[in-house]
Order: C-alpha cells, then sequence, then structure tokens
C-alpha cells in the first residue's frame, strides 16, 4: 500500500450517495490500484467543520478528497448555476454528462483551479412538496416555502412564495409544525426524511426539470499531482464523464424509492399538464435574464454559458 | 467590548421575536376566516412585508459569531475559563502562579493564532466573492467583524499573559483567579 | 507511532494538563493542534483548518441558543422571579418537617423551567433560599447541600443547555430531548423531597419547622409566580408544539424576561451590565471548550480511534447492558473531578458510536434520547459530587460560615437518589420515551 487518501464528506455513510456513489468509487480504485491505494472514509463531517467548509478542504488539503455541493458556498462556482436554472435540466444523466463537459470546457482553471473534480452531477428534477394542493403558481402566494439554492430561492420568491432557509436536517420539524408549508426537493432526499408521511400533496413537472442541484467529487489538485502515473491512470479511469453519468443513474434510481413512498402512503401526486407548466416556465425566463445580467457584471459571458449549457443537455439527452 | 457583544445579542434576541411574530401574523392573515373578514387589510399587511424577516436564521449566525468573539476579552481579563485545581492545591503557591503564567502565554498564543488566520479566512471569502444565502451579503462582512473582536482578545490575552508572568516573577496579585464562573 | 497510538497516548496527555490546572478548552485546544500536525506531518493541514473553524464554530445557529438562554436565566431572577418562586413554594410547604428546603427544591425546580444551568440555577436559589433556611434553624451543611442539588434542577428539567450541547453532537432534534427530559426532571424533584424527609428524620435537629401559612396567604404567594408559567409555558411549549425553533424560543423566553425584569424595575444600569457580563463570561468559556473539542475530536477522528475503539467494545462480546453500565460508573468517576460540559463534549464523540453500534433493542433515535437523558444525569451528579462539584463550591462560595466537609456528608444523601434515579431510568427506558411516543 502506497497512499492513503482522506475522503471526508456531510451524508452519514449509509445515505444513498455515500453507499452508491462514493463507496463504489472507493472500492472500485482500491481494487483496480490492486491495493496500492487506500480510500479512508470519514463520513458525517467526522474531520470536524461545517459543510460549507468542504471546498476549502479540499483545497487547502485537510482532506484529499470531498463531496459536496457548490450550492453551499453561494458565489464560489457561479457558473455551475446554470444547471441550476428553473425549467432548463433534463434527466440527471444526461444533465450530469452534460455538467461535466461544460466544466471541462469552461471551470477547470478558473472556478475548479486547485480541485481536480472526479464526478460532477446533478440530482433528480425537483418536486414541490406541500401542504396543500399546488397547481397554478398562485397558489405559492404566501406559501412559506424553503427551497434549496440562491438560484430556487430567486425564484419562487418571484412566484410570491415567502421564502425561508433553512438547512435540510430541519426541514422535516418545520414541515410537521408549519414553520413552513412547502418545501422544494428531489424524490431521492424525501426517504430518508420521511417527507411523504409529512405532507399530504407533491406537485411533480412530467417531461420538464422544475430545477437540480449540482454537486461534486473532487480531489485535491496537488496530491493528485504527486502520484506515480500509473496510480493517475488508475483515478483517471474511475473519474469524468462516465463516472458523473454513472452518479447522474443512482440519483435518479434513489428518485423511483421516495417517489414510490409518496404513493404507498396514499399521497396525492399531482402530475401537471404542458398547459399547466407554461405559467410555472414564464417567469424562469426573467430570471434567466437576470442571472445573466449577473454573470456579465462578474465578467462572465451568461449568455454562452446558457446556450452552451442548453446544448450540452440536448446532446445528452439524445444519445 | 464584552458591552457591544451584549448589544448585538440583544439585537439578535429582537430580531428573532420579530421575525416569529411575522411568521406567526403572517400564517394569520391567510387563515380563510381572516382574509374573508378582513380582506383588504390582511392583504395590504401581506404585501407592506408582513412576514418573518428575510435571512434571519443567516443574520443570527453572523452576528452570534461576532458576540462570541467580543465576549472572549471580558473572560480572558476576569479568568473564566474553566480549570481544574483540585490537584493542584495541593502544590506550593508558587508552582500554582508558575502554570498559570504559562498557561496564560499558550492562551495568548493561540488567541493570535486564530485571529491571524480568522484573517486568512476572510480574505479567501473576498477571493472566492462567497455571499450568503438569502440575503446575499458578502460572507466577509461577517468575518471581518469577528476579526476585529478576535483582535481585541488577542490583545487583552497578551495583557493578561505578560501580567501573570509579572504575577509569578514578583509574587504580585494582579488578576482574579481562574475558574470562577458559572454555565 | 501509529497514528492509532498517537490518538490513544493523548487521552492521558490530555488529562495530565487539565489537571495541572490548564484552561479545559485550551488544553483540548492545544492537544488537539500538536496530534493534527504530527499525524499530517506539519502544521499546514491545522492552519489551514483554523482558517474557517473558529468562525464556523462560533456562527452556529443552534448553539446561538446558549447565550440567549443564560441571559434569559439572569434577567428572570432581576425580574425577582427567584423570589416569587420560593415564597409560593414556602406557602404551601414551609411548616412541615425540612419543610423551607423542599420549598428551595421547589422553587429550584421551577427556575430550572425558565433557566438552562444549573449553576445560575444554584446561585440563583442560594441567595434567596439560604439565609431564609439558616434563620430557620437548618444545619449549615443540610442547607448547603440542598441548594446545590436542587441547582442541577437547572439543567436537568428543560430548558438545558447541556442537552442542546448533546443533540448537535449526535445530530439528534433539541425539541425531542427537551420532551424526553420533562418526566426524568420531575422524578428528580420528587426524589430530591424524598431525600429531605429522609435526612430531617435521621437528623432531627438538622431541620427547623414554622407555623402554617392561612390558605389565602398560600393563594397570594402562588399568583406571584405567573410570570414564571407564563415564560415557561412559551418558551418550551413553544419548543414542544414546534411553533418555534429552540434557538427562537431563547430568544422569546430572553425578550420576555427581560420585560418583566423592566416592569419589575430590576433592570437598571448596573443589574443589566452585570447580567451581561456574566454572560459574556460563561458563553465565551464554553464556546472555547466548545472549539477546542472540536478540534481535538477532529484530530481523534483521523487517527481512527472512536472507529476502532467501537469496533473492539463491540468484539468483546459483552452485553450491552454491561456497557452501558461502565461507561456510566466512568462518567460517576470523571465527574467527581471534571465539569458536565467537557466531560460530554470530550466522550460523547467516542462513547457514542460504541452505544449505537450495540442492541438494546430500541431504534437509533430512542436509543440516543435515551442514553442522552442517562448521561446528562450521571454528568449532572458530577456537579455535587465531591471533591470538585462546581455547584458545591458556588454555594459554599455564599455561606462562608459552613465547613465544605459538612456540605460534602449531606450532598452524600442527594447523590444517593440521584444513583436510584440513574438505574430507574436504565431499567425502564420508557420512563424517558413514554411522552415521546403519545406525541408521535
Ligand atoms: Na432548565
Ligand atoms: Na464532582
Amino acid at each position: 500500500q502506497e497512499v492513503t487518501l482522506k475522503m471526508h464528506y456531510f451524508l452519514p455513510p449509509q445515505a444513498i450517495v455515500p453507499k452508491d456513489v462514493l463507496d463504489v468509487w472507493a472500492k472500485k480504485v482500491e481494487a483496480e490500484s490492486e491495493g496500492r491505494i487506500k480510500i479512508q472514509q470519514f463520513p458525517a463531517m467526522q474531520l470536524g467543520g461545517r459543510p460549507p467548509e468542504l471546498a476549502d478542504q479540499v483545497l487547502d488539503g485537510v482532506a484529499d478528497i470531498i463531496w459536496t455541493l457548490p450550492g453551499y458556498t453561494p458565489g464560489r462556482f457561479p457558473s455551475t448555476e446554470v444547471f441550476e436554472l428553473p425549467f432548463i435540466a433534463a434527466g440527471p444523466e444526461a444533465t450530469s454528462k452534460a455538467f461535466w463537459e461544460f466544466t471541462e470546457n469552461n471551470m477547470m482553471d478558473t472556478e475548479f483551479a486547485g480541485i481536480k473534480p472526479l464526478g460532477l452531477w446533478v440530482h433528480g428534477p425537483g418536486v414541490i412538496h406541500s401542504e396543500d394542493p399546488l397547481v397554478s403558481p398562485d397558489d405559492l402566494n404566501g406559501v412559506k416555502l424553503r427551497a434549496p439554492s440562491r438560484v430556487t430561492n430567486m425564484y419562487f420568491s418571484r412566484l410570491g412564495a415567502t421564502a425561508i432557509g433553512m438547512p435540510v436536517p430541519a426541514v422535516p420539524e418545520a414541515l410537521s409544525k408549519g414553520v413552513i408549508d412547502a418545501t422544494v426537493l428531489p424524490w431521492e432526499v424525501t426517504t430518508s426524511l420521511k417527507i411523504a408521511e409529512l405532507v399530504d400533496n407533491h406537485t411533480q413537472f412530467p417531461d420538464e426539470t422544475l430545477y437540480v442541484a449540482t454537486m461534486f467529487m473532487g480531489m485535491n489538485q496537488g496530491v493528485y499531482d504527486d502520484l506515480p502515473d500509473d496510480l493517475k491512470a488508475v483515478i483517471d479511469a474511475n473519474s469524468g464523464l462516465e463516472f458523473s453519468g454513472f452518479a447522474g443513474e443512482v440519483m435518479a434510481k434513489g428518485d423511483v424509492i421516495g417517489h414510490q413512498m409518496a404513493v404507498d402512503a396514499g399521497n396525492n401526486i399531482i402530475s401537471l399538464t404542458p398547459e399547466q407548466i407554461a405559467p410555472w416556465k414564464a417567469p424562469a425566463a426573467e430570471i434567466e435574464a437576470e442571472w445573466i445580467e449577473e454573470m456579465n457584471g462578474r465578467g462572465l459571458d451568461g449568455a454562452a454559458m446558457v446556450e452552451e449549457a442548453k446544448a450540452l443537455i440536448a446532446k445528452y439527452d439524445a444519445m | 467590548m464584552a458591552i457591544l457583544g451584549g448589544l448585538v445579542l440583544t439585537v439578535l434576541v429582537l430580531l428573532t421575536v420579530v421575525s416569529v411574530t411575522g411568521r406567526a401574523l403572517n400564517g394569520v392573515m391567510h387563515l380563510g376566516w381572516v382574509e374573508s373578514l378582513a380582506g383588504p387589510l390582511a392583504q395590504g399587511l401581506l404585501d407592506a412585508g408582513l412576514g418573518p424577516i428575510t435571512g434571519d436564521f443567516e443574520l443570527v449566525e453572523a452576528g452570534i459569531a461576532f458576540t462570541i468573539f467580543a465576549f472572549l476579552p471580558l473572560a480572558q481579563i476576569s479568568g473564566s475559563h474553566a480549570t481544574v485545581d483540585i490537584f493542584t492545591s495541593f502544590l506550593p503557591i508558587s508552582a500554582n502562579r508558575v502554570l498559570m503564567a504559562l498557561w496564560e502565554v499558550l492562551f495568548a498564543a493561540a488567541l493570535i493564532v486564530i485571529a491571524w488566520r480568522l484573517y486568512e479566512g476572510m480574505q479567501g471569502k473576498m477571493r472566492y466573492n462567497e455571499t450568503t444565502f438569502l440575503l446575499q451579503f458578502p460572507v466577509w462582512w461577517a468575518f471581518a467583524a469577528s476579526f476585529a473582536a478576535a483582535v481585541m482578545a488577542a490583545l487583552v490575552s497578551s495583557f493578561t499573559a505578560a501580567a501573570r508572568v509579572w504575577e509569578m516573577l514578583t509574587g504580585a496579585s494582579v488578576l482574579p483567579e481562574f475558574g470562577e464562573v458559572d454555565h | 507511532m501509529t497514528d492509532f497510538a498517537i490518538g490513544m497516548w493523548s487521552f492521558p496527555i490530555l488529562l495530565l494538563l487539565i489537571f495541572l490546572r490548564m484552561p479545559i478548552g485550551l488544553a483540548m485546544f492545544a492537544v488537539g493542534f500538536l496530534g493534527l500536525s504530527w499525524v499530517t506531518g506539519g502544521t499546514t493541514v491545522v492552519l489551514s483548518k483554523l482558517k474557517l473553524e473558529t468562525y464556523s464554530t462560533f456562527s452556529s445557529y443552534s448553539l446561538s441558543i446558549v447565550p440567549m438562554f443564560l441571559l434569559m436565566g439572569h434577567f428572570a431572577t432581576l425580574g425577582g422571579m427567584s423570589q416569587a418562586l420560593f415564597r409560593a413554594a414556602e406557602a404551601f410547604l414551609g411548616h412541615r418537617k425540612g419543610g423551607l428546603a423542599m420549598a428551595a427544591v421547589g422553587a429550584c425546580a421551577g427556575f430550572g423551567s425558565i433557566c438552562g444551568s444549573s449553576l445560575a440555577t444554584a446561585a440563583t436559589m442560594s441567595k434567596v433560599a439560604l439565609p431564609e433556611l439558616k434563620r430557620n434553624g437548618y444545619s449549615g451543611g443540610f442547607a448547603t447541600a440542598t441548594l446545590a442539588a436542587g441547582g442541577t434542577l437547572g439543567i436537568l428539567i428543560p430548558p438545558s443547555v447541556i442537552l442542546v450541547i448533546y443533540a448537535i453532537l449526535t445530530e439528534q432534534n433539541i425539541a425531542k430531548l427537551f420532551m424526553a427530559a420533562f418526566v426524568p426532571g420531575i422524578l428528580a424533584a420528587a426524589g430530591y423531597m424524598i431525600t429531605i424527609m429522609v435526612y430531617a428524620r435521621l437528623h432531627p435537629d438538622a431541620a427547623g419547622q414554622r407555623p402554617p401559612m392561612p390558605w389565602s396567604e398560600r393563594l397570594r404567594a402562588l399568583l406571584d409566580v405567573w410570570p414564571v408559567l407564563l415564560v415557561f409555558l412559551a418558551v418550551v411549549g413553544g419548543i414542544y408544539l414546534g411553533i418555534f425553533t429552540p434557538t427562537e424560543g431563547a430568544a422569546v423566553g430572553a425578550f420576555g424576561t427581560g420585560l418583566i425584569a423592566i416592569i419589575n424595575g430590576g433592570l437598571r444600569g448596573r443589574a443589566w451590565l452585570e447580567s451581561f457580563y456574566s454572560t459574556a463570561r460563561s458563553t465565551a468559556m464554553i464556546f472555547f471548550i466548545v472549539l477546542g473539542a472540536g478540534f481535538y475530536n477532529g484530530f481523534l477522528a483521523l487517527t481512527q480511534v472512536p472507529q476502532e475503539l467501537s469496533v473492539w467494545v463491540t468484539s468483546l462480546g459483552l452485553s450491552p447492558w454491561m456497557v452501558l453500565v461502565l461507561i456510566l460508573v466512568l462518567y460517576l468517576v470523571m465527574g467527581c473531578v471534571m465539569d458536565s460540559l467537557s466531560m460530554i463534549l470530550l466522550t460523547i464523540p467516542i462513547f457514542w458510536p460504541i452505544i449505537s453500534a450495540l442492541d438494546f433493542g430500541m431504534d437509533p433515535e430512542e436509543l440516543a434520547i435515551w442514553f442522552g437523558i442517562i448521561v446528562l444525569i450521571v454528568v449532572e451528579v458530577g456537579l455535587i459530587t465531591p471533591p470538585v462539584g462546581m455547584n458545591l463550591f458556588v454555594i459554599n462560595s455564599m455561606d462562608r460560615e459552613t465547613p465544605i466537609s459538612h456540605t460534602y456528608r449531606a450532598v452524600m444523601y442527594f447523590v444517593a437518589s440521584d444513583i436510584l434515579r440513574v438505574a430507574l431510568l436504565v431499567i425502564f427506558p420508557s420512563i424517558s420515551l413514554f411522552l415521546l411516543r403519545i406525541f408521535h
């Protein structure tokens, strides 16, 4: 055994991503390196700090590999937000591959400088989980809603919801006690939070993706550079486009389980028709325009990013 | 400094109470019978922004960090940190003075390192343009406030360390004993 | 030396430093700092960690509850709530044998329901009750021991700072822990009252008696405690019912008690400042311990000590109950010399993985809550066990004429009552869990 790599993340080991993505990756790398790489996993922030610190921890070498969400540090990975814009994404596998290629084209030496991305993926389509049925955007008026990212907060505030900020683990309690009336989450996340037991209504957008959140698994660049070439090859063989697509696929499978739980609970699952979806999309275009403006203000070409992301999503969705 | 921290703590208490009240009233105004009874008034209040304070959560986080750093100088100068002195009470006074001076010097060193690293952390937040979630104010503002308080803590702690060393050398009593505080 | 060996060696070194009177938070911080430097081969990693970890530790929304609860306790004192509680309890119990001591315990329980700290409860109630007890012929040892024990109700009855810390360490729900602590807290108060009856019977000359009060006066005294009831219902009720988060509850409580103190004229210049200073000192001390513990625990995790210890204990094949009893005994021993907060922060990251890997026939959440309540009680026993019991010291410093050895002797009766209660809670988990089960 030559190298031990410390892998740090915020969820417990039994959760879907640690169990079906991170651990699978670690086992494969260990096996293909014939035991010369050992991956030591530290779930649930065991090495200290809070989730928003993970990006800095991998950059500074506090951990060698981390998994986190760019959304935990708003402003730091602004380009990743293009995939989080409402109604831009497709299925998680295609969108994850698009996210990988987009990052390779645009962010490796800028926003991801010092971090070597191993996998870049998104979760499944966001679903609105609410106390009362929500069909039209007007139904959101005054609804206290917890949204997961900066962009979704902008979007739902525009629709008239009262945005409430809180970490994901606080959501079940807040829902059950009426501190919030609704939350948006992909089906996969609702499983462990038992959301289906807490609300009666779920609004989903068939053939469309209300929003997704991006996530990344990354390695300290210096640690990677110091590996002998044959071990670099092992890491490379297990990382990148295909691995990102695989992770996206795992997220989609998780969605099926979460959806089934809501069905079994006898909940009201509202699948909007294309006509019903149309009024949700109009404000989404406004948010997109605003986001482009904001990126231009940062010296990034917002319009080009949106165009490229859309083209890449279309390309992988067609494959 | 402690007073400043206390004031910020008071502001956080008030902010949270206002936010809770706003959230509760917002809920009341949306109740069916209130809407039918006082429709325009209820709607007017809601339009005027009756509801929880946006980003109350982030404000509490930023404020409480400053508060804690601002409380540290008082804790240093009044020797408020928890200690176990049952075993050292069998040692002669001179030995106790040596130990107290040693620990106070180490404490000052730790607080200086903490302030220095906090400054580095702040620089990172500036470099990466990180903002908060809802209010989207730059995270480094909160770091800067905490840094200012941490510098005070480091300065005060250096002073108390010097005083303890002076006590050790001369046998005079300048500062209170360690560990006389509740929690 | 292997990383694991370095991690194991850090225990005795840490204890040695603490016993050499090094401030506990600083000792954990320093050992964590040096340990991390050693294991990672330099100071680069540990200095990088420090860039964000102090800020992120101090900016915790859940921990912001701590200064707010402390402030609430100070305001409650300034608002005259401690006197009102004692007068009301005295009116009903004062004429019995040992009745004034029982009244003091009752008042402590009442104050504990609006104060999150043991020492604050002990200090506050002593100011009110100690002179009364001694004027009515109670022996110094008995009076001080009663108040030291009564003070622990500040933590045992929710709200409770220690439970907040435990909830954060084990990622449990604070409101559920508060609810689970409620019945054991009442049980503690009842146990102390029985202890007082027994003591008064065994040492008849240690407790005085007073003529009974007419019912009209009793009711009038009872009316004066309405602010306490109001604040308790608003804060703990609001948290239980989920009207607000625990932090919001603490803010509402601090606001409410502050308002009452202003109305009662207790909140003026000097007193106002004093409550802030006292809150500041305790808060800074608590958060520095939390910071040091976080640093030390990060180092321990890196050396795999908690993980491997848990595997080792499981492999011994001891019965889960045996392991639990061993851990509890260890807490009682440590409690003789250490304070409760440091013990929790130091040991829970090691003991909780061990306990959660064992089968007690409960689901993980119930196990975490039940274990939390039991640990809460055993560490609180540490506050009154000689030789180092913070509550004993606080009260001793307020009553210089009673030798601490007299307090030590009398307090052992209360310690016995505590140990009996721990045994009950271990044998019957439903005492802690039934309220939760009813509400879910
Ligand atoms: Na309490
Ligand atoms: Na003790």
